[in-house]
């Protein structure tokens, strides 16, 4: 038994050796196929060319350059293995053939076999690549004031140049130290070249590269750099002296003025007088305009002259219904009458066209049944012992008809749409659409803070207007919203006689009133649309809210009341 | 092609005013020539060398065009494996191969060479496409360097005539036909490598004859 075992044993163990022989040997290989990477000439009269070798297999490989020539008979072999470094075959000047084809090829063998690499053809033709250029030197030179750059350089290394068997090209390349970009230029055959557009102060960097007849350019060369001086100190001094001597004439100018300062002023900033406004302003009552207006609408009316506006004092202005305020007389007899206040200042920018439009706009106005436009503003100084307080004399009936370029423009044809008062329909005065009530802020001695109307429910006679109960709220005038003056408006209670309404004593809250001016304007400018002769700054003082509903402008303290 | 025809026509417009404008600008020599001066006739065989010298470039880089269109579109493959020896229907003409060889070589026979170098291109190139400039420009050439040679010979530079040998029919007798079996891609190449050689010979032959205009 033991003998079987220690057979058994030498088995295993030989085993064991002849696996790791093997094991061994399966690590050595034939060499890999090395790859021919290229050739170059560079001057067209010798050659190197180079190879990458591939696996060695474990085994010490060597390498071998073969080649086979036109013209030449044979396989031949590398003379030259040293001269270029590792894996490298030179060529020099007795085995270099120009226009002749060479095939080439790399073995690579070892102990365990050879491998060929592929065959690469080659004509040194092709294959021209030079050296760089050599030495290059860079000069900051000056030529009368000008600053520029001498560059010269010498052939690339070991390059005959002079034979004519190759012609040679340079280019080079300049960069300034800021930027990244070159600026290129050729040279020709020539080795040196003159830079003339540089700026002083700055560090100039060169670079040059050549070129054989047709073949690849070189590699740049290192680069070569040189600093240009900056501007010359005495030009410093020459701009400093100018600046100087200028800067002295503009010191003493600068000294008058200061010094002359008042007078300076005087003269260049004469002074403006300014706006004088004592109560109503004067300028929207231009008396001349004002006067022409008036006398074609009222004729042989005289008319109170500015003062009474700033009395603030109101009046009622009666329209009538025949359309037509140019005849005062038909004022007297009225059917139907729509009062305004007579106290509002009346916006004269208004265009007014003749009654004759103002007929066609009637009947336009009746088609659209909509257009009901009808206020009625009462004010509670329309009393007779108001109109005599008013500072012109006016005879007591006659309704003061302040200078108005607008009008009122009602229509309605249909009362019956309204639940207001539809006899307030007033036929059009004039083709201008809104009464423009303004206050001003010397309306002091006015202090109203709202606005509250109240609808009339029925016209009765002449003057006599019946106004519902119940406030209902409307405005329509937005200067004065925009002017913010407070107002205060109260409820006609009872109109009594000529010129006499009765007003409750009552202050709504202005704000509230306010707020309904801001929705009625949006009405209101819809119907302004409508009349496209109102001009200048008026707003509609008109809506179709308003149809029948009218308000009372109360102005608190008249005395008689 | 057009382009280069106009260039070339434009290099020679050059050439003329340089001649002209030579010849009014040195001082001190001979500026109008008579055929008894030396210095003129140097000057203008110079000028003549320059001449030919420029059209030969211009003639080797249209061919190098011709052959690197020719091998990109229609023979991707440039490695393909052949025989080493190519079929040039020129391998006949023995030539320089290298820069040594060719300064070695007599004038007369660099001129010879050049020559029938420049012979044995007209027909094949007109064979190979008609339109082309090419056969012109290499019968002009050829007839520039007879002037060349011409010019040398008045001048003593050479001893024997050679134009007299630049006849097509003694140059080709017999192989006048292995050019139609050459392939397409092959006459490009060769006629690429023929209008290199023609350059260098011409330069190597200036340099040496009038070396101190451009060397």
């Amino acid at each position: 038994m033991t003998v079987c075992t220690r057979m058994r044993g030498h088995l295993g163990l030989a085993l064991l050796l002849l696996l790791s022989a093997a094991v061994e040997s399966n690590s050595m290989s034939p060499p890999g196929k090395p790859v021919l990477l290229g050739c170059r000439s560079p001057e067209k009269e010798t050659f190197t060319c180079w190879w990458e070798p591939g696996s060695d297999g474990g085994l010490k490989t060597t390498h071998r350059l073969f080649y086979e020539r036109e013209r030449l008979e044979g396989k031949h072999e590398c003379p030259d293995y040293r001269s270029a470094g590792r894996n490298s075959c030179f060529f020099d000047r007795d085995h270099t053939s120009i226009w002749v084809d060479y095939h080439l090829t790399v073995v690579a063998s070892n102990e365990l076999g050879n491998t060929t690499s592929d065959i690469f053809k080659m004509d040194v033709m092709e294959i021209v690549k030079p050296n760089t250029p050599e030495n290059v030197t860079l000069l900051v030179m000056k030529r009368e004031d000008n600053l520029y750059l001498h560059v010269r350089w010498e052939p690339p290394y070991n390059t005959d140049t002079k034979s004519g068997w190759v012609t040679i090209k340079y280019e080079l390349r300049v960069k300034q130290e800021k930027s990244n970009e070159w600026k290129e230029y050729t040279s020709g055959t020539e080795t040196h070249i003159n830079l003339y557009n540089i700026n002083p102060g700055t560090l100039y960097a060169v670079q040059v590269r050549c070129r054989l007849d047709h073949g690849s350019w070189s590699e740049w060369s290192n680069s070569t750099s040189v600093n240009t001086p900056d501007y010359p100190h005495n030009e410093k001094l020459f701009w400093i002296l100018v600046s100087m001597l200028s800067a002295v004439p503009f010191i003493t100018a600068m000294c008058i003025l200061v010094m002359k300062r008042k007078n300076v002023k005087q003269y260049l900033l004469p002074p403006v007088p300014g706006p004088k406004i004592r109560g109503v302003d004067v300028q929207l009552l231009k008396r001349g305009r004002s006067e022409d207006v008036i006398n074609a609408l009222i004729i042989n009316q005289s008319f109170p002259p500015m003062v009474a506006w700033k009395d603030q004092i109101e009046e009622y202005l009666i329209v009538s219904d025949d359309g037509l305020l140019l005849d005062p007389s038909s004022s007297q007899k009225r059917k139907k009458s729509l009062i305004i206040p007579a106290g509002f200042h009346l916006d004269l920018g208004i265009q007014c066209k003749e009654p004759t439009p103002v007929q066609r706009d009637l009947q336009k106005a009746e088609e659209r049944k909509n257009e009901m436009d009808n206020f009625v503003k009462a004010n509670t100084s329309l009393t007779e012992g108001n109109l005599s307080d008013m500072e012109p004399p006016q005879p007591p009936t006659q309704k003061q008809l302040f200078p108005i370029a607008s009008f009122v423009k009602t229509t309605d044809q249909s009362p019956s749409k309204h639940n207001s008062a539809a006899e307030n329909t007033v036929k059009p005065l004039a083709n201008c659409g809104y009464v423009d009530i303004q206050r001003h802020e010397n309306a002091k001695e006015v202090d109203v803070i709202e606005v509250d109307y109240s609808r009339v429910k029925e016209v009765s006679g002449d003057n006599i207007l019946i106004l519902q109960r119940g406030n209902i709220p409307g405005y329509m005038d937005i200067q004065r919203q925009k002017e913010n003056i407070p107002e205060d408006y109260s409820r006609v209670k009872e109109v009594d006689g000529d010129n006499k309404v009765l007003l409750q004593r009552q202050n709504a809250s202005t704000d509230s009133s306010c707020r309904e001016k801001g929705n009625h304007y949006t009405d209101c400018t819809n119907q302004k649309l409508r009349n496209p002769h109102v001009t200048g700054p008026s707003k509609v003082g008109v809506c179709t809210e308003l149809i029948g509903s009218g308000y009372v402008d109360t102005i608190p303290a008249p005395p008689l009341m | 092609m057009p382009g280069n025809i106009r260039s070339v026509s434009a290099v020679r417009v050059v050439l003329l005013c340089l001649v002209f404008c030579r010849r009014l600008t040195i001082i001190g020599a001979a500026p109008i020539c008579t055929n008894g001066q030396a210095g003129c006739h140097v000057l203008s065989l110079a000028n003549l060398f320059d001449r030919v010298i420029q059209h030969s470039a211009r003639m080797h880089g249209i061919s190098n065009d011709l052959h690197s269109e020719f091998e990109q579109y229609f023979l991707p493959s440039k490695n393909q494996v052949g025989r080493v020896s190519r079929n040039c229907h020129t391998s006949t003409i023995l030539t320089p191969n290298g820069k040594e060889n060719a300064q070695r070589m007599a004038r007369e026979e660099l001129t010879e060479v050049i020559l029938k170098l420049l012979v044995a291109w007209g027909d094949p190139l007109w064979h190979f496409h008609q339109t082309l400039e090419m056969s012109d420009m290499v019968h002009e050439l050829r007839k520039g360097v007879e002037k060349v040679a011409e010019k040398m010979q008045m001048l003593g530079i050479i001893v024997n005539s050679v134009s007299s040998q630049a006849s097509p029919e003694a140059l080709l007798p017999s192989d006048s036909a292995e050019w139609r079996l050459m392939k397409d891609y092959d006459l490009l190449y060769c006629f690429r490598r023929d209008s290199n050689k023609v350059q260098n010979y011409l330069k190597i032959l200036k340099c040496r004859i009038v070396p101190e205009h451009g060397c």
